[in-house]
C-alpha cells in the first residue's frame, strides 16, 4: 500500500516539474494540429458584439461609420480581422466609412484592411454603384498627434484635423467630406486598439461630444472595458479573436458576405489551445494539493 | 508544400524564429531579432514624424514665410531637447510644464465625469432597472459587487462586524476580476501564437491555405 501511494507522488511530483519548454512544444502542436487539419466552428454572438453590430447596422443614410485603426503589428492576429469585417459590414450597407489612426504603426495595417474589402467588393462589382469608391463611399484620412488632437479637433471639424488625407489629397475637396464634417455626423466610432485609446475616445468624444463610441479591443485589454457597457458609454465590443470571429460570422448571415474569415479560421487552434492549458493547470492543482498532503 | 519564393517572407520567417528561440532559452539570435525590431520601429516612426509632420506642417510653410507663429511654439518644443545639456537642462521644465497643465485641464474634469459619475449613475438601481428580470439581477450583482469590493479596501478600521463578511465577499468579486482577466489574457496571448503560425504555414511554407 505504502509502496503504491509513494509511486502515485512520485508520478504527481515528477507532472508538476514538467520542463516548461515541454509544456510550450506540447503548446506548439496543439495549435499547429488544426491549423493544418482544421475544423470550422460557428460562433455564437455575445451581446457586446450584436450591440456593436445592430447599432451599424441601422446607422441612417445621413451619418457615418469612423473606424479608428489604433492597433500595431504585434496584435494584428486579433484586431486586424475586427477591421477587416467592419469594413465588409459598412460596404455592404452602403455606410459611408472615414478611417483614420491615432497610432503611427496603424497606418499600413489600415491600408491593408481597406485592399482588401476593397479589392473583394470591386472585383464583384458590375458597376459604378456597386463599386467601392474612394472619396466617394470612404475616406483614410491617415494619422494624426498628439492623440487629443484629433479627438477633440473632429468634434469641431474634421477637415481642419486632417487638411490632407493619407494619399495627399486636400481633404475638403473630396465628395464624402461634405457630408462628414464633425461628430455630429458620425453614427458610431469604433476605436480598434491593443493600447488604451479607447479609453481617451469615452473621456474626451463621448463624454464632451455624446459621440457613439464602439470598442475592438485585444482579448487582455476586454475586461477593463465592460464598466462602460453596462453605463452605456461603450455602445458595443469586440473583445480579442473571438469578439472578432463573432462579427465576421454576423456579416456572413446576415449580409451575405462570403470571404475569408481569418478569425473564425483560427478559432479551432485557439479551443485546442485553451483546452490544453485547462488540462495543465488542472494538473498542476491536483498535483499540488497531493503533494502538500503529504507534507 | 509551396515555399515562398518572395524574400521578405524569408526575412520575416527567419526574424519570427529568432523570437521564438527565447522559449528555448536568451541566446544572441534572440537579441539580434529584438534590437532590429526596436530600431526599426523607432527609425519608421522618426522619419514619419519627420516627413508627414514636422516638413509640411513647420518647416515648409515657415520657409514659405507663412504660420509664423509656429516658430516660437517649436522654441518651446525644441527645449525639450536641453537634456541633453547639462548647464541648460533646467529648461525643459517649460515645455513639461506646458503640456502638464494642458493635460491636467482637458483631462480631470472629463476623466471625473467619464471615470467616476457615469459609472457611479451605472451603478443606481432604479425602477426601471427591474423592467426585465434578468437586468435587475445584474443589476443587483453589480450593486453587491461594487460595494463589497470597496469595502475590502477601505483600511481605516478593522475588519469587524458587517465590514468583515463584506470584505470576503469583496475578495470573491475580486478574485472573479482576476478569473475573468487571466482568461481573456491566454487568449490573447494564443492569438499571437496563432498569427505567427499561420504565417509560418501559410505565407512561407505554404502548407495550408
Amino acid at each position: 500500500m505504502n509502496g503504491s501511494l509513494k509511486s502515485n507522488y512520485g508520478i504527481w511530483e515528477k507532472l508538476t516539474k514538467i520542463d516548461r519548454r515541454l509544456i510550450y512544444l506540447f503548446l506548439f502542436l496543439v495549435v499547429l494540429i488544426p491549423l493544418i487539419y482544421p475544423f470550422r466552428l460557428a460562433p455564437r454572438a455575445m451581446t457586446p458584439v450584436l450591440k456593436l453590430f445592430n447599432h451599424i447596422d441601422t446607422i441612417p443614410k445621413d451619418k457615418c461609420l469612423v473606424i479608428s485603426v489604433d492597433y500595431t503589428p504585434d496584435t494584428e492576429p486579433e484586431l486586424h480581422p475586427m477591421t477587416i469585417a467592419l469594413l465588409r459590414h459598412a460596404f455592404s450597407r452602403k455606410i459611408k466609412v472615414g478611417i483614420l489612426c491615432i497610432s503611427l504603426l496603424g497606418l499600413g495595417l489600415a491600408q491593408d484592411a481597406i485592399s482588401i474589402v476593397t479589392n473583394e467588393f470591386n472585383s464583384k462589382a458590375l458597376t459604378r454603384n456597386d463599386s467601392v469608391i474612394y472619396g466617394r463611399d470612404y475616406v483614410f484620412w491617415g494619422w494624426q498627434t498628439p492623440v487629443l488632437v484629433p479627438i477633440l479637433g473632429m468634434g469641431e471639424n474634421i477637415s481642419k484635423v486632417f487638411p490632407v488625407d493619407y494619399y495627399g489629397n486636400k481633404t475638403d475637396t473630396l465628395e464624402i467630406m461634405k457630408t462628414i464634417k464633425n461628430y455630429n455626423d458620425v453614427g458610431i466610432l469604433v476605436s480598434i486598439s491593443g493600447s488604451a485609446i479607447p479609453f481617451y475616445y469615452i473621456t474626451y468624444a463621448q463624454t464632451q461630444f455624446g459621440v457613439r463610441i464602439g470598442v475592438g479591443s485585444t482579448a487582455v485589454q476586454a475586461a477593463d472595458f465592460y464598466p462602460y457597457i453596462n453605463s452605456g458609454q461603450v455602445t458595443g465590443m469586440m473583445s480579442g479573436m473571438k469578439g472578432a470571429a463573432e462579427y465576421e460570422q454576423l456579416v456572413e448571415e446576415r449580409c451575405k458576405i462570403y470571404a475569408r474569415r481569418k478569425a473564425t479560421d483560427a478559432m479551432a487552434a485557439q479551443t485546442a489551445a485553451h483546452l490544453w492549458i485547462m488540462i495543465t493547470i488542472i494538473i498542476g492543482n491536483i498535483g499540488y494539493f497531493i503533494l502538500r498532503r503529504r507534507k | 508544400m509551396n515555399i515562398s519564393t518572395n524574400p521578405w517572407i524569408w526575412v520575416s520567417a527567419i526574424l519570427t524564429l529568432g523570437i521564438f528561440s527565447f522559449l528555448y532559452k536568451e541566446n544572441p539570435f534572440y537579441r539580434v531579432c529584438e534590437h532590429l525590431f526596436v530600431g526599426i520601429a523607432n527609425g519608421y516612426s522618426i522619419t514619419f514624424v519627420w516627413h508627414r509632420v514636422l516638413l509640411p506642417t513647420l518647416i515648409n510653410p515657415v520657409a514659405k514665410g507663412e504660420r509664423l507663429w509656429l516658430v516660437p511654439v517649436a522654441i518651446v518644443g525644441a527645449l525639450y531637447f536641453t537634456r541633453f545639456i547639462p548647464k541648460i537642462s533646467w529648461l525643459v521644465r517649460i515645455p513639461i510644464a506646458i503640456v502638464m497643465g494642458y493635460g491636467a485641464g482637458a483631462s480631470i474634469p472629463r476623466a471625473i465625469e467619464a471615470s467616476i459619475i457615469e459609472q457611479l449613475k451605472a451603478t443606481v438601481i432604479t425602477r426601471s432597472t427591474f423592467e426585465s428580470i434578468y437586468t435587475g439581477l445584474w443589476a443587483i450583482v453589480i450593486f453587491v459587487g461594487v460595494i463589497a469590493t470597496i469595502s475590502y479596501f477601505f483600511f481605516s478600521r478593522e475588519r469587524k462586524g458587517v465590514l468583515r463578511p463584506l470584505s470576503y465577499l469583496g475578495i470573491i468579486f475580486i478574485m472573479l476580476g482576476f478569473g475573468a482577466s487571466f482568461g481573456y489574457t491566454v487568449m490573447a496571448r494564443i492569438s499571437l501564437l496563432i498569427g505567427r503560425l499561420t504565417f509560418l504555414l501559410r505565407d512561407w511554407l505554404g502548407i495550408i491555405k
